[in-house]
C-alpha cells in the first residue's frame, strides 16, 4: 500500500496507523495502553480534516500533511498552554518539544487555574503522585485498568482542566486494589508518578 | 439494553453514600474506579450547591451580573429558563425550585410559558397533552399508516430525504442519511432521543417535551420502525422535571391504547452541556463519565453498547409527522424551524419561521428594532455575535445558526461582560478529555477578561481549539472572534 506524506510516496503496511509512519510528537498515546487521540499534539492534515495520527489508519493514496503552518501553530500553542498549567520540569522530550516549537508561554499572560500548585501524595512507600506535573493523559488510568492491568485502582476525578487520575472513593492506594505493579509508573510521561528511590 | 446502566442506579441512591456507590456499581457490574469516576463527574452525584442560584445564563449577564449575583450564594448553569429575565433557582436539599415571581416552583411543575409565535407555522397553535387531542389535530395518522402499510419504512426515509431534513440540533447533517445507514446495518439496534438540551438561549426542545410530547413520541416511533430499533430512549436533561413526567404520562397513555409500538423509557441525563454532545451522551448511557468518544466510528454504525444506534434531536423527530402529513414537496416549501428568541426584544418567546427569513425579520417578529440594538448572539455559546441582520436564517450560510437560539442585547449592554459569562461556561463544561479544550477555554477566560484585542492572539487561540476532539472546544472560540469583528465593524 502506498500513500503521500507531505509530497513524497511512502511504503505502508495494510491497517498501519499514521503515527509509525511519519514524525509527529505524542504524549498520550502507548503502544501498551489503548488511550489514543487525547493530547492531539499528533493531529496531521488528510484532506482537509484535522486527524489523531495514533488512532488513523493509512489508507491506499491517502495524503497527509504533518507540517503545515496551522499544525505547527496549534502545537506551538498547545505546548505553550501546558508549560504555562502544568510542572514539566521531569519531562524532557516536553521540554525539548516546547524549544524545537520556539514555544513563548508568556504571551499568554497568567493562567490563575493551573495544575502547579498541588501537592505530591505519598501515600504508599514505592512512588510519588505528583499531580502537579500531571497532564492528564490518562495512560496510567488506563493501564491499571482496560489497558494491561485489570485490577482497575485508578479512575479520573473532576472535569475541565483540573481533572487528574484518583483513586477509587479518593482512598490512599494500600487500601485500594492496587497491587504495587508499578505498570502505571512506568507508563508515566511526565514524571507524575515516579518511584520514591528516585527522591533525594 | 442488554445491561443495567450505572446512572439509574446511582439516581436510586441519592443522596449517595460510599456503601451506595459501591452497591451501584456491583449491580451494573463495573469496577468500582469507573463508579466513582462517574461520581466525580456529574453535578449531582458530586453534590448539588445549596441555596439561592442565579442563572448564569447570557440574559443575566446583560442585566448587571455583578450585582444580580449579590443576592444569590452562588451561580447555576443555563438549561433552557432564559426566555424572559434573569432568573434564580433554589436548592433545598435534593428539592430544586424555580423562582418566578416570587414563588417557588418545583422543578416537576415548572413549564416555559407557551409563548409560540404567530404566523404560519405547521406546530399545532396550543399544548396538546393528551392523546385525544393529539388525535383531534390528525395525531397518529403517519404512524398509524406506517403500521398500516399505507407506506413502508423505505418510503418514509425516502420522504424525509425529499424533503431534505437536516438535523435540528445544530449539526445540520442530512437526518435521510443516518437513518438509512442505520437500517441497512445489523440488529440489534437502537433509537436515542437526545433532548439533553443545554445550549445558553436555546429553549425549543424543551418547549416541544413540555408542549407537544405525543408529537415527539410519534416521530420517535416512526424512527425507530423506519431503521428497525428495537427500543426508543429519550435521553432527557435531568432539570427538566416538568418533561419527563410529560413524557411518562405520554408513554403511559400511548401503552394503554396499544400505540406504543417500541419499548420506550426515558433516561434521565447527565445534566451537563456535554452530554448533548451524541457519542457523550452514549457514553453517559453506558454508565460512564459523560466524555465524546473518538470518531470514526460513528453512532450509526457502533453507538449504544457498541450496537448501530440513531441518535436525533428532539425537533428534528417532531418533524417526522409533520412531513408525512404535509407531504414531502410542501413540508420543503416551509421549510419550518423553530427560533429560541429571547433577550432584548418586546416578546420573547419560541418562532417557528421558515429557514432563510432574514435575522432581523425574525427580530421584528419578536417585537425587537435592529436599530435599537448592539448586537445579537446567534446560536447561543456556540455561537457568534454579529450586527448582519440581513443574514438569512438558514444553514450552511454566511453565519451559524446551530439549534436557533437568537439572544438580542439593547445598545446600554456590554458585550464584553456577556462574553465572559460565555467562556466561563465553556471552561465550566469541558470535560477535560482531550487537551486544547481545557486548556483553551481556561486561557480564553484570562484573555477576555484583560478584553484582550490582540488579532494573532486569539487568532492562535482559535487555532489551537479547532485541534479539539468535539464540537464544544472546536466552537468554544466562536463568540469571542465574532466580538472582535462587531467591534471592527462598528
Amino acid at each position: 500500500m502506498r500513500l503521500n506524506v507531505n509530497g513524497q510516496e511512502v511504503e505502508a503496511k495494510e491497517g498501519a496507523l499514521l503515527l509509525e509512519l511519519v514524525d509527529v510528537p505524542t504524549l498520550c498515546h502507548h503502544p501498551h495502553t489503548e488511550t489514543h487521540g487525547l493530547c492531539r499534539l499528533c493531529l496531521v492534515e488528510v484532506e482537509g480534516r484535522l486527524v489523531p495520527a495514533c488512532a488513523t489508519q493509512a489508507t491506499e493514496g491517502m495524503v497527509v500533511r504533518t507540517d503545515t503552518e496551522t499544525l505547527r501553530s496549534f502545537r506551538k500553542t498547545l505546548l505553550e498552554w501546558l508549560a504555562l498549567s502544568t510542572d514539566l520540569s521531569l519531562a524532557p522530550g516536553l521540554e525539548e518539544l516546547l524549544l524545537a516549537y520556539g514555544a513563548d508561554p508568556g504571551r499568554w499572560g497568567e493562567m490563575p487555574l493551573t495544575r502547579k500548585g498541588r501537592a505530591p501524595i505519598r501515600d504508599n512507600p514505592f512512588f510519588l503522585r505528583d499531580y502537579a506535573k500531571c497532564v492528564n493523559c490518562r495512560r496510567c488510568v488506563d493501564a491499571c485498568g482496560d489497558g494491561i492491568m485489570g485490577v482497575y485502582a485508578l479512575t479520573l476525578e473532576g472535569r475541565g482542566l483540573l481533572a487528574h487520575p484518583t483513586t477509587p472513593l479518593d482512598r490512599p492506594l494500600p487500601e485500594t486494589p492496587c497491587v504495587f505493579c508499578g505498570n502505571c509508573v512506568q507508563v508515566c510521561p511526565t514524571g507524575a508518578l515516579r518511584p520514591l528511590s528516585l527522591e533525594v | 439494553m442488554d445491561r443495567q446502566s450505572l446512572l439509574p442506579l446511582l439516581d436510586a441512591r441519592l443522596p449517595l453514600t460510599e456503601e451506595g456507590v459501591a452497591e451501584a456499581a456491583r449491580l451494573a457490574g463495573v469496577p468500582l474506579a469507573q463508579a466513582w469516576g462517574v461520581v466525580r463527574h456529574y453535578p449531582r452525584y458530586r453534590g448539588l450547591p445549596q441555596g439561592r442560584l442565579l442563572v448564569d445564563d447570557p440574559v443575566a449577564r446583560a442585566r448587571g451580573f455583578a450585582r444580580l449575583l449579590r443576592e444569590a450564594d452562588g451561580t447555576y448553569p443555563p438549561m433552557g429558563l432564559e426566555a424572559l429575565s434573569p432568573l434564580f433557582v433554589r436548592i433545598e436539599g435534593k428539592e430544586r425550585y424555580v423562582e418566578e415571581g416570587g414563588r417557588l416552583v418545583p422543578f416537576r411543575d415548572f413549564r416555559l410559558p407557551f409563548a409560540l409565535g404567530q404566523g404560519e407555522r405547521l406546530l399545532p397553535p396550543e399544548p396538546i397533552l393528551n392523546l385525544r387531542a393529539y388525535e383531534r389535530v390528525g395525531g397518529l395518522q403517519a404512524l398509524r399508516g406506517l403500521l398500516g402499510d399505507a407506506f413502508s419504512p423505505h418510503d418514509l426515509i425516502q420522504a424525509v430525504e425529499e424533503a431534505g431534513l437536516l438535523g435540528r440540533g445544530g449539526a445540520a447533517f442530512p437526518t435521510h442519511v443516518k437513518m438509512r445507514a442505520v437500517a441497512q446495518a445489523p440488529s440489534p439496534k437502537y433509537l436515542v432521543v437526545n433532548a439533553d438540551e443545554s445550549e445558553p438561549g436555546n429553549f425549543k426542545d424543551r418547549f416541544l417535551l413540555e408542549h407537544h410530547p405525543f408529537l415527539v413520541l410519534e416521530g420517535a416511533l416512526l424512527a425507530a420502525h423506519a431503521v428497525g430499533a428495537e427500543k426508543v430512549f429519550l435521553y432527557v436533561r435531568d432539570e427538566f422535571a416538568a418533561a419527563i413526567q410529560g413524557l411518562e404520562q405520554a408513554i403511559g397513555e400511548l401503552k394503554e391504547a396499544g400505540l406504543l409500538t417500541k419499548p420506550t423509557e426515558v433516561f434521565h441525563s447527565g445534566g451537563l452541556y456535554i452530554c448533548g454532545e451524541e457519542t457523550a451522551l452514549l457514553e453517559s448511557m453506558e454508565g460512564k463519565r459523560a466524555e465524546p468518544r473518538l470518531k470514526p466510528p460513528f453512532p450509526v454504525e457502533k453507538g449504544l453498547w457498541g450496537r448501530p444506534t440513531l441518535v436525533q434531536n428532539v425537533e428534528t423527530l417532531a418533524n417526522l409527522p409533520l412531513i408525512l402529513k404535509e407531504g414531502p414537496a410542501a413540508w420543503r416549501l416551509k421549510e419550518p424551524k423553530l427560533f429560541s428568541i429571547s433577550g432584548d426584544v418586546a416578546r420573547p418567546g419560541l418562532y417557528e419561521l421558515p429557514l432563510g427569513t432574514p435575522l432581523g425579520e425574525a427580530l421584528e417578529r419578536a417585537g425587537g428594532s435592529p436599530k435599537e440594538l448592539k448586537a445579537v448572539l446567534l446560536g447561543g455559546a456556540a455561537g457568534v455575535f454579529t450586527r448582519d441582520f440581513a443574514v438569512p436564517l438558514r444553514y450552511r450560510e454566511r453565519l451559524p445558526i446551530g439549534a436557533g437560539a437568537i439572544v438580542a442585547f439593547g445598545k446600554e449592554v456590554d458585550l464584553w461582560e456577556v462574553l465572559l459569562g460565555l467562556a466561563h461556561f465553556f471552561q465550566e463544561e469541558s470535560c477535560g478529555k482531550c487537551f486544547p479544550c481545557p486548556l483553551g477555554t481556561a486561557i480564553q477566560v484570562e484573555m477576555v477578561k484583560r478584553r484582550e484585542r490582540s488579532r494573532a492572539l486569539v487568532h492562535d487561540l482559535a487555532q489551537a481549539l479547532k485541534g479539539s476532539l468535539c464540537g464544544l472546544g472546536q466552537s468554544a472560540y466562536w463568540a469571542y472572534q465574532s466580538l472582535l469583528e462587531v467591534e471592527d465593524a462598528a
